[in-house]
């Protein structure tokens, strides 16, 4: 017993020592390098999948070219449990100068922890063009500068529409039209004896949920009123019932890719994000994927008033963004500022547009390298659908988001497998939320 | 003396419960059933070898492909020459090895002393150790990072080796296979004026080959397949182990099924070979009879 | 001189020296365990009836976690689904692992082939089970079903696409997976079980099912002892097998305590509340050990 009290009493010392110096944690490379404002820096910055996810390694490079005497050094991380790694590390002062925001859904976390620098200089400095930076705002100030947004468009092959003589998007949509267009590819590509189907819904929530909420008028994830989402799973279930997309159960248990549901041309159409694109555009190349001709079209609207080429097409997407680390060695501070600035400027942009990733900031030479990129549909559809787009953020910054993320999620896997009716799904996610998630 | 030496045909290896060669019929029967259960069992791993066999977009379709359409054996040159596989391997052999070495020998040697001293105190002490058991490793993952970063260990091999080889489970595991090995065979030693830790070398652990055979393995395997753990402290790719490394094949947004097939496959194979040639130490191992002498 | 002196005080001598001969043996262990597992493990406690987010200094709040659990209805509804796991897992389990080491002791062809393939599963990264056995059960397409479909079920089960049959789905893997792991245990417990036992028994006319009843299962106990407490414990505890195979869905049909425990810690980042439910795992874990250890003793007297 007397070891117990003793073991307590080294816990009362070590544990809030531990859990107060999150920050001078200092082990990483940064500690031995703080030079003057003007000589070599290094700055550390969290990435993962550095394999497969050339962005890191690009704007490292490309900051590097600009500003010779800072240096990036990617450190990596695992790419599903990116979040789970970056925490310990925080918590353990342990974490790089600079991490990505990888969702929405986590930075409230980081910012509310005091993770995260204010860095509104940088926003001011960096304008108006780059889309995204208001969802990283709280209190006034801004804690994350992003340097990618992507959207979620419509995915359609163009080659399957002939099959079945189906007229292709022209961009003015609505889910009626989405629905019917489905549903007549179905049965065109049956009569024409093509095993594919009219559309690919893939298991995330954010499939249904995103769109759901970003282009309802009055829909608001915080309220906890969740009624918005019964039209378009009601939506989502017909067309599964109708076989014109494939079951959501046959999806989770077969472990179905979408990538190699569209680009093997198992479906004609699917919603999905705008990383797919060089994704798609990759696999084609090196024979994952069939060659055929696709194009990206805006989301469908909820209704008419948003849809078409005159018009803004709303649709959601969450921005990727830089964060710098509050443990971080003073006298680096401006070169990571230098370095948030860069990534949201127009020359980080064009490098992001030239591997096939959606920059945040919009702007027309970006647009162009897009476009410029091997392999890209370059469409007049495709190109509206790119730069024109009002994108809102899938996870509203809250501290009950994540709570109310997973509570829909469970409505998600309930509706789609058909183990709950829309209905009794929503009642039941209205009350958790209320009970377990926004009386906190 | 002589009553400790066993009549040559009782060896303890001798089928317990059936002796001879099982009739006719009974036998084709039971190798039949065996035979269909073994295919049950195995038809994950089958799918599994066969899938490492694919392109990436052939791994998971409707309806199942159970046999490849064109076999890419490249795959296995690939996870050599593309991936990383000979380090992860080494990482995962070095890590696994020296866990079961450190497990084995303080664990076994602390459930002796649970088991066959009697002081005050220990069956709490006991109790707390099974009492760690029971609690999920994720609920004290991260105040235990924390304690780790501090003392410099996290983002090395040494933290996995710490954190593993001091488990409760082979203390438990030891100490309730003691407990089966009779009193009267130290009771005996002790009288021939061997000290406990004499007992417990010339004795207790010859006996005991069996069960630390099984306490190896077990851990082994447990460490060879262990992933939170190695996702939390083994950051720097040259750290790796084979699970961890499987899983740069997954990417945000994509994963090389293929390849992940592949590895997966590649990683069972040592521990069936250990498990198949190390038989005859679970099963038949050196054991004496003739306590009852 | 010497005589009287211990005449006078045998049993605190004795003590002492047998205290310190203990503690001689469990120092290596001990020393490792208390520094690396108990102390985070006691951490944990004090966690418990705080408020932490992981950055920044947990604020003490006493017993507010336990009375948000009371009433929390997805901690009750974890709380159920592990108890319903466990149930049907842990005999599942014993008696297919203890029929497996019985039937695999013997001499025969290819016993090793056998033992190993039981043991296969064990050894298979759990990612890898996860997806195979998802595959299988696949309402559609999977083997599963078009089986039952041949053998004339006209509405075969939705197992993990289906909240009332994904559990069962789950119960099934967890056994399948499990088997060889403690079929070796019970291998390693059956060696020890002298032979002329046997020999006895049979000589006295007893048949083969008598022989198991009135010699193995005896002569088992401490295995079986050990076996079926690391079974309540892993059973309460289940967490990557769930995580992978169905991510406690449909709905919350297959959420257990450690995977609710991981969504508030992790995903939720309330690590104060998460640790309080871990220490409600903890003790009903140890209240039903302590009991099994209990009856235990009992036996043994």
């Amino acid at each position: 017993m007397k070891r117990s009290i003793l073991t307590a009493i080294g816990l009362a010392v070590v544990v809030p020592l531990a859990l107060a110096s999150c920050s001078n944690g200092g082990g990483t490379a940064s500690s031995t390098e703080s030079a003057t404002a003007s000589g070599p820096v290094t700055l550390s910055l969290a990435g993962w999948s550095l394999k497969t996810t050339p962005e890191f390694q690009k704007l490292a490079d490309a900051f590097h070219a600009a500003n010779p005497n800072i240096t990036v050094d990617v450190k990596e991380y695992d790419a599903t449990n990116y979040d789970t790694q970056m925490t310990a590390d925080l918590a353990a002062g342990s974490a790089p100068d600079i991490y990505v925001q990888k969702n929405l859904k986590n930075f409230i976390t980081y910012q509310s922890g005091n993770q995260l620098l204010d860095v509104s200089d940088v926003a001011a400095k960096v304008g108006n063009e780059v889309s995204g930076l208001a969802d990283y705002k709280v209190d006034g100030k801004t804690y994350a500068i992003p340097y990618r947004q992507d959207s979620w468009y419509l995915y359609y092959n163009k080659d399957l529409f002939s099959a079945a003589n189906v007229k292709t998007p022209d961009g003015s949509w609505t889910w009626d039209d989405y629905a019917t267009a489905a549903e007549n590819l179905t049965s065109g590509l049956k009569a024409a004896g093509n095993p594919a189907l009219g559309t690919y819904q893939h298991t995330w929530q954010s499939t249904v949920q995103g769109l759901a909420l970003a282009q309802t008028p009055k829909a608001d994830l915080l309220s906890g009123n969740f009624s918005y989402l019964k039209p378009y799973y009601e939506r989502a279930l017909k067309l599964q019932k109708d076989g014109a997309q494939v079951n959501y159960g046959t999806v989770t248990t077969n472990n179905l890719n979408y990538g190699a549901q569209f680009g093997t041309q198992k479906s004609a159409m699917m919603i999905m994000g705008s990383w797919y694109v060089a994704t798609l555009i990759a696999q084609q190349a090196n024979g994952d994927a069939n060659t055929f001709n696709w194009g990206i079209a805006p989301a469908p609207q909820y209704d008419s008033s948003t849809a078409g080429t005159g018009k803004t097409p709303v649709t959601f997407g969450d921005p990727t963004g830089l964060g710098i680390n509050p443990a971080i060695n003073k006298s680096k501070v401006a070169a990571a500022k230098e370095f948030l600035a860069f990534v949201a400027s127009e020359d980080g942009a064009k490098g992001l547009a030239d591997i096939g990733i959606t920059p945040a900031h919009v702007s027309d030479a970006a647009t162009a390298a897009y476009f410029n990129f091997k392999g890209m549909p370059t469409d007049n559809l495709s190109k509206f659908t790119f730069s024109t787009h009002n994108t809102k953020p899938e996870n509203p910054v809250s501290k009950h988001t994540a709570g109310l993320q997973n509570i829909l999620a469970d409505l998600h896997s309930s509706v789609m497998s058909g183990s709950a009716s829309i209905d009794d799904a929503i009642k039941t996610a209205e009350g958790r939320a209320k009970n377990e998630v926004l009386n906190q | 003396m002589a009553a400790t030496t066993p009549p040559a045909r009782l060896r303890l290896s001798s089928p317990t419960g059936q002796r001879g060669r099982l009739r006719g019929w009974r036998k084709a029967l039971l190798y039949v059933v065996l035979i269909v259960a073994a295919a049950g069992v195995l038809l994950p791993f089958y799918w599994m070898v066969m899938s490492s066999l694919k392109t990436n977009n052939e791994v998971f379709t409707i309806p199942i492909k159970w046999v490849p359409d064109v076999f890419v054996w490249q795959n296995y040159v690939d996870i050599w020459t593309k991936a990383d596989m000979g380090t992860w391997l080494k990482n995962t052999m070095l890590l696994s090895v020296a866990v079961t070495a450190l497990q084995v020998l303080t664990g076994s040697f602390a459930a002796y002393g649970f088991s066959k001293v009697r002081f005050p105190g220990r069956d709490v002490l006991f109790l707390t150790y099974v009492g760690t058991i029971a609690v999920p490793w994720q609920s004290y993952m991260i105040p235990q990072f924390i304690l780790m970063a501090k003392v410099h260990l996290s983002n090395t091999l040494w933290s996995i080796i710490a954190l593993q080889a001091f488990g409760a489970f082979g203390v438990f595991l030891m100490k309730q296979f003691y407990e089966s090995v009779p009193e009267e065979l130290s009771e005996a030693a002790r009288i021939d004026g061997l000290s406990e830790y004499g007992i417990y070398r010339r004795i207790i652990l010859p006996l005991s080959v069996p069960a630390l055979a099984s306490l190896s393995l077990l851990t082994f395997t447990n460490t060879w397949n262990d992933y939170l753990g190695p996702l939390i402290y083994l950051r720097s790719p040259h750290l790796w182990t084979i699970q961890l490394g499987l899983r740069s094949f997954i990417n945000q947004y994509n994963a090389e099924y293929a390849l992940i097939m592949t590895g997966s496959a590649l990683s069972v194979l040592p521990i069936a070979l250990i498990f198949v040639l190390g038989q005859k130490y679970f099963v038949e191992g050196i054991a004496t009879s003739g306590l009852k002498g | 001189m010497a005589t009287t002196f211990e005449t006078r005080r045998p049993g605190s001598r004795l003590r002492l020296r047998n205290t310190l001969m203990g503690w001689s043996f469990i120092l290596p262990n001990f020393v490792g365990f208390a520094l690396l597992t108990l102390v985070p493990v006691v951490a944990l406690f004090y966690l418990a009836f705080t408020s932490w987010n992981v950055f920044g200094a947990a604020k003490w709040i006493g017993t507010a976690n336990f009375t948000r659990m009371v009433g929390d209805a997805s901690f009750w509804t974890a709380f159920r689904n592990t108890v319903y796991y466990t149930v049907f897992h842990i005999p599942l389990t014993l008696v297919v692992s203890l029929a497996l080491a019985v039937l695999l002791n013997q001499k025969m062809r290819g016993v090793a082939f056998f033992r190993t393939a039981a043991f296969f599963p064990y050894i298979t990264s759990i990612v890898a089970i996860a997806v195979v056995w998802n595959m299988l059960f696949s309402p559609d397409y999977g083997p599963i079903n078009q089986f039952l479909r041949a053998v004339g079920v006209s509405d075969p089960p939705g197992w993990t696409t289906s909240g009332t049959w994904a559990m069962p789905a789950v119960i099934i893997v967890g056994t399948w997976r499990e088997m060889g792991y403690y079929m070796l245990l019970f291998l390693a417990g059956l060696q020890s079980i002298p032979g002329e036992l046997y020999e006895a028994a049979r000589v006295d006319g007893a048949n083969a099912w008598q022989r198991f009843r009135n010699i193995t299962i005896p002569s088992l106990r401490p295995t079986t002892f050990f076996i079926t407490v690391m079974l309540t414990i892993g059973s309460f505890k289940v967490f990557d097998l769930i995580l992978v195979m169905t991510n406690g869905g449909p709905g919350q049909s297959t959420l257990v305590l450690s995977q609710y425990i991981y969504q508030k810690g992790f995903l939720e980042n309330q690590f104060g509340y998460a640790s309080s439910i871990s220490i409600v795992l903890f003790a009903v874990c140890i209240a039903i050990t302590v009991f099994q250890f209990l009856m235990n003793k009992r036996r043994d007297a």
